[in-house]
């Protein structure tokens, strides 16, 4: 895929569905776990007015629902901001990974990928070298994203507890099937292997003994893993 | 109350995401720092999938009654071959619902 900066208007809009079509399928993923932050919102005693408002303006589905989760307990404010400051902390990673791509484009830009800026979209874009990178496919990517991620919590917070429940289907394989499409074609070498594999072994493990920060931990011990057999075998190839 | 948890937690959010996008914050990346970040995808992606996959109900899972298991070799297999990630996922979502929701439903 070859994508100039210098476009057309025209092509503005092409890229923006390109980059829409590229998320559908982490979009309708989303649905469900959307869906149970809205009726979790009112479940928890919070007004349709304020569950919404999470979701369009925090925009974070494990931080909501672990928020929520508090907020029901009676949990402070200290604490929630703790647990939140845990929770969001990959966040700092994906925007020191784009940040060249990002931090020359104009503030109007920054501040909207960067409030895009989620797993899903880091997943679509992450990958791309600053040559492929485009603004209008990373903002058609992560806005569509943002719509159905607010349509599904309105959705929940009208439909309530009437909604059975769609995490039995296990939707979330869409989640996994997704990455692994993602990241698949991107081993090329034998770091980037070993980069994944330990990433792998590291979060089953941690998860298993349930690890606090395992996401986190796993996720730098695949860097490192990667580097330094990068750095081991002298050059890349 | 619950308004402003709301905010401050946004604040928090939306620091995380966009704080290294500044570019007036005095950060320049190494080359060392640029090719370790250069395995943060596959990294950070693997480890959001891996649990999904091998610890479907938080219970570790190995075995061949594991649809997810499966579907992800599925995924693999055709990510591999097509390197297209629609196509992928469609069709690795299609098998494992087939086997989640029949051949393993028992």
């Amino acid at each position: 895929m070859d994508i100039n900066t210098t476009t057309s208007p025209c092509s503005h809009s092409r890229l923006f569905w390109q980059g829409t079509l590229a998320m559908i399928p982490l979009s309708i993923a989303v649905l469900p776990w959307g869906l149970l932050a809205g009726s979790f919102a009112i479940d928890v005693g919070l007004t349709p007015f304020e569950g919404q408002a999470m979701s369009a303006i925090l925009f974070a589905g494990s931080a909501q629902l672990v928020a929520m989760g508090m907020i029901k307990t009676g949990a402070g404010l200290t604490t929630m901001l703790l647990t939140t400051f845990f929770i969001t902390s990959r966040h700092f990673l994906y925007s020191v990974s784009m940040r060249d791509k990002i931090s020359p484009l104009p503030l109007r830009w920054r501040l909207s990928l960067g409030f895009l800026l989620t797993d899903e979209l880091f997943a679509v874009c992450g990958h791309q070298s600053e040559k492929q990178f485009n603004r209008w496919y990373a903002l058609g990517a992560g806005f569509s994203f943002y719509f159905f991620w607010n349509a599904a919590t309105l959705a929940g917070i009208v439909a309530g507890s009437y909604i059975p429940s769609l995490n039995e289907l296990g939707l979330e394989f869409a989640v996994a099937a997704t990455f692994i499409a993602i990241v698949v074609p991107t081993i090329k070498n034998s770091p980037v292997l070993v980069s994944v594999i330990s990433a792998l072994i590291l979060s089953v493990t941690l998860t298993y003994f349930s690890v606090e920060g395992s996401l986190m931990i796993a996720s730098i011990g695949g860097m490192v893993a990667g580097y330094l057999t990068e750095t081991l075998r002298g050059k890349r190839g | 109350m619950i308004f402003i948890s709301i905010l401050a937690m946004t604040a928090l959010v939306f620091l995380s995401r966009y704080l290294f996008l500044e570019p007036k914050l005095p950060l320049r990346l190494n080359t060392q720092t640029q090719r370790l970040l250069s395995y943060s995808s596959p990294a950070v992606l693997t480890a959001i999938w891996a649990p999904i996959v091998f610890m479907p109900d938080n219970e570790l899972s190995l075995f061949g009654s594991n649809p997810y298991l499966w579907a992800a070799l599925t995924a693999a297999l055709i990510a591999w071959k097509t390197k297209n990630v629609l196509l992928t996922t469609i069709i690795s979502m299609l098998v494992f619902l087939v086997l989640n929701l029949w051949v393993f439903s028992a």
